[in-house]
C-alpha cells in the first residue's frame, strides 16, 4: 500500500518536471523566432523593404544564372579539348571593369563643384557626393580625372585636397556613370538633396545629365601585399 | 504528518507550473499583440519574410556557383601558361573588387554610442544626437583607412565596395543596403603601423570619445574579412574606346 503511493507520487512529480521542462524550451522557441527587424517595423517601412529585398534578389538571380552559363561553357570548352582562352578573355575584361582598370563610358551625369569667395569646398563635400552617388548606383565615379574606388582617400592635406594621393584642385568636377535619371533625381531632392543642401551653405554647385561621360582608369597599380583570399578547407 | 509532506509538494510544484504558465501566455499575448495589430501589415510582413528567405537562399547557392566556378577555370587553364595568368589575374580582380573572403594582417576598431547616456537620462541643453556614432562618422573612418592603405575593409559584416554607400534614415545606419547598429566593428587588412595611426592624440577619434563615443582600436594579426554578397553591377558602363 505504502509502495504504491510512493509510485504514485514519484509519477505525477515526474510529468511535472517534464512539464516544466516542456514550458521552458516553448520560452526559448518563442524567444528565437522573434525576428525584431521585420516585427516592429512600420507599412511605409515594411513595403521599402520588400521592394529592397526584391531588387536585391533578383539581382543575385541573374548573377547566379551568368554564373551556371560560365560554368558550362568552361565544361563544354574542356569535353571538346577546345581553348578556353575566349571566355577567360571575356571574365578578365569584366573583372577588369569592375576593377577599375579600363576606361569606361555611359551616361550619368557630371557634377561641377567650385570655390567662391565666401565658401571654399573641402573633402567632406566630396565624400558626400560621392556617397549619395553610390547610393543612386553609381558604377563610377571620377574626381578630376581621379577614379574613385573602394579604396580611395580624399582628404584635406595642407589646404589641398587629395584623391589617390595626388591633388585636385577647384573646380571639382565629378563624373559619375549610372541610370541618368536615378543620379540626377537622388541629388536634386527638394532641401534633403545634395545640391539643396550644398546651395543653402552658400556653396557653387551644378549638375548636367549627358549620355556619353567618360571616366578613366584607375591611375597606378592595384595591389594586396597583406591581404590573401581565405583558403578553402 | 507524510500526507501533509507529500501535499506541500505537489501545491508548490503546481503552485510553480501555473506562474510559468501565466507567464508564458502574457508574453505570447504581447508577442501577438505586436505581430497582429494590422491585418494588412501583418501579410505585408510575410512577404518581406519570404523575399528576404527567398534572397538569402539565392546568395547560397551563387556563394556554391562561384566556387564551382573557380574551380572549372583553374581545372579548364591548368595546362596552358597565357590561360593560367589570365586566370591568376581574375582571381586578383576578385579580391580588389571585393567578392572573396580575405584575410591579413590589420587592426579592429570597435565603436559605440555613448553608454551612460539615454533618452531619459539626457540634460535639457544637450542631445543624444551627440553621444551616438553617425554614418558621417563611419564614411569618416573608412576614408582615414584608406588614406592609412587599408586594403580591405569590413563593418560588422558589410564588405566596403566599389558600390558601399553608407547612409542613415530616420536613426538607421545602412550599409551595402543593410540595416547596422551600434556597436561597430570596423575591420581592416594592412600595414598595421600605419593602420594604428588614425588614431592620433587630437585627432577625429579623440573628438569623437570627448562625446562619449566608445572607440577601441586593437591590432590584430589575422584579420578576416567577409566578401561582399550582392551583386556588382555594370549595366551602363562600357569599355571606353
Amino acid at each position: 500500500m505504502k509502495k504504491e503511493k510512493n509510485i504514485i507520487i514519484i509519477s505525477i512529480m515526474l510529468v511535472c518536471i517534464i512539464l516544466t521542462a516542456v514550458i521552458l524550451v516553448q520560452f526559448k522557441a518563442v524567444e528565437e523566432t522573434d525576428i525584431t527587424g521585420i516585427k516592429t517595423a512600420q507599412e511605409s517601412e515594411l513595403k521599402t523593404m520588400l521592394s529592397s529585398w526584391k531588387t536585391k534578389y533578383e539581382e543575385a538571380a541573374e548573377k547566379l544564372a551568368e554564373t551556371e552559363q560560365k560554368i558550362q561553357e568552361y565544361e563544354a570548352k574542356m569535353s571538346s579539348d577546345e581553348e578556353a582562352e575566349e571566355l577567360l578573355d571575356e571574365e578578365l575584361m569584366q573583372t577588369n571593369i569592375l576593377a577599375g582598370k579600363t576606361d569606361v563610358s555611359g551616361q550619368g551625369v557630371i557634377v561641377t563643384l567650385s570655390d567662391n569667395n565666401e565658401k571654399e569646398i573641402v573633402s567632406d563635400d566630396l565624400i558626400r557626393l560621392v556617397n549619395e552617388l553610390r547610393l543612386a548606383g553609381a558604377e563610377a565615379i571620377s574626381i578630376n580625372d581621379k577614379r574613385v574606388l573602394n579604396t580611395t582617400e580624399i582628404v584635406d592635406v595642407n589646404g589641398n585636397i587629395l584623391v589617390n594621393t595626388e591633388r585636385v584642385a577647384t573646380p571639382y568636377i565629378v563624373k559619375a556613370i549610372g541610370n541618368q535619371t536615378y543620379l540626377s533625381s537622388a541629388l536634386s531632392l527638394k532641401n534633403s538633396g545634395f545640391i539643396d543642401t550644398c546651395t543653402n551653405e552658400g556653396k557653387t554647385v551644378e549638375m548636367k545629365q549627358e549620355n556619353n561621360v567618360k571616366i578613366l582608369a584607375y591611375n597606378g597599380e592595384r595591389q594586396m601585399k597583406y591581404a590573401k583570399e581565405v583558403e578553402e578547407e | 504528518m507524510k500526507k501533509w509532506k507529500i501535499a506541500c509538494i505537489i501545491g508548490l510544484t503546481c503552485v510553480l507550473l501555473t506562474i510559468a504558465i501565466c507567464v508564458q501566455l502574457n508574453t505570447m499575448k504581447e508577442a501577438n499583440s505586436t505581430v497582429s495589430s494590422d491585418y494588412a501589415e501583418n501579410s505585408l510582413r510575410d512577404e518581406v519574410l519570404k523575399a528576404k528567405q527567398k534572397y538569402d537562399e539565392t546568395v547560397n547557392q551563387l556563394d556554391e556557383k562561384e566556387k564551382e566556378l573557380a574551380k572549372v577555370r583553374e581545372e579548364a587553364t591548368k595546362d596552358n601558361e597565357s590561360a593560367s595568368q589570365k586566370e591568376a589575374q581574375i582571381k586578383e580582380n576578385n579580391n580588389l573588387i571585393g567578392i572573396t573572403e580575405l584575410e591579413g594582417e590589420g587592426i579592429e576598431i570597435l565603436v559605440q554610442d555613448d553608454p551612460n547616456v539615454s533618452t531619459e537620462t539626457i540634460g535639457a541643453l544637450d542631445s543624444i544626437e551627440n553621444h551616438i556614432v553617425h554614418d558621417g562618422d563611419l564614411r569618416w573612418i573608412v576614408n582615414v583607412l584608406n588614406n592609412a592603405g587599408a586594403e580591405a575593409i569590413e563593418i560588422n559584416g558589410q564588405r566596403i565596395v566599389n558600390s558601399t554607400a553608407i547612409t542613415c534614415v530616420g536613426n538607421v545606419i545602412k550599409i551595402n543596403d543593410v540595416k547596422v547598429a551600434s556597436p561597430f566593428t570596423i575591420q581592416a587588412i594592412g600595414y598595421q603601423a600605419s593602420l594604428m595611426g588614425i588614431d592620433m592624440p587630437g585627432g577625429y577619434i579623440d573628438y569623437m570619445r570627448d562625446w562619449g563615443v566608445v572607440v577601441n582600436i586593437k591590432k590584430v594579426n589575422k584579420v578576416k574579412i567577409e566578401k561582399y554578397t550582392g551583386a556588382l553591377q555594370s549595366k551602363y558602363m562600357q569599355i571606353a574606346n
